[in-house]
């Protein structure tokens, strides 16, 4: 239906984020089930992700699941109105605009923990 | 096949099945349902509250009520069907080999299969501890 420019960058974004997500979210159930083997192993296993480096990588998954989400309105918007397939290039500026405004306040509070050193014991 | 078509009457023109149609039905709404479920789930973790102070007592604290389990549960099952029919796109699309695409997508429906049932016994099952 379109090939290049913004409508094929939003669409592999949108499976890589996708993608990306399903990843985050087997590790994040196996973490939280590790509470069943009691909280020794629950909090040593947490206390390994507050490293530094998985905090850059949540505010990666952030960033993903803002961006999927959003542009998966945008899809359902051309789906189903007569309309959104004609402005989907504005409609994509759109996602990043509301992107923006909804990734700032996570980009300040985690990585400002990043630097400041706020991390683990 | 996956349904490529962008508009709902397309869809169920291009659809070869009616279970096909209804999952191109199923991502949209469940994306839509999805969206509002996350930004809550992310807002309230790492935004107002402290990434680096979650702990297994904050978890307990927060699935010893029956609201958050439902929510958390919401999302779980939502995610893993809305990724996994993704998933199944992007394995139709990607691997060519019929023979690989069979067994990758055993593994990966088993995959997520085992981890939708670890999830539900932890949100469900497990007793916190907590009153």
């Amino acid at each position: 239906m379109y090939r290049g420019r913004e409508g094929q960058w939003a669409f592999y974004l949108h499976r890589i984020s996708g993608l990306g997500i399903l990843v985050f979210l087997v590790l994040h159930v196996a973490n939280i089930a590790s509470a069943m083997w009691g909280p020794e192993v629950s909090n040593a296993l947490m206390k390994f992700y507050h490293q530094p480096v998985f905090q850059i990588g949540l505010l990666a998954l952030i960033a993903g699941v803002l961006y999927h989400g959003f542009n998966g309105l945008r899809i359902i918007l051309m789906d189903f109105t007569r309309w959104g397939v004609r402005y989907q290039r504005q409609l994509w500026y759109g996602v990043w605009a509301l992107f923006v405004v909804f990734y700032l306040p996570f980009l300040i509070r985690i990585g400002g923990s990043i630097l400041g050193g706020g991390h683990g014991d | 096949m996956a349904i490529k078509s962008k508009r709902y009457e397309e869809a169920r023109l291009e659809a070869g099945s009616s279970l096909e149609l209804y999952w191109w039905v199923f991502m949209r709404i469940s994306g839509v349902v999805l969206v509002f479920l996350l930004i809550g789930h992310m807002w309230m973790n790492a935004v107002i509250m402290d990434l680096n102070k979650i702990d297994y007592d904050y978890v307990a604290q927060r699935l010893s009520q029956t609201t958050w389990k439902v929510y958390d549960w919401l999302i779980l099952a939502l995610a893993l069907l809305h990724g996994g029919n993704g998933l199944r796109y992007v394995l139709d699309d990607w691997v060519r080999d019929p023979v690989k695409r069979f067994w990758t997508k055993v593994v990966a429906y088993s995959l997520l299969a085992f981890i939708f049932f670890l999830g539900s016994l932890s949100l469900f099952n497990h007793d916190f501890g907590v009153n």
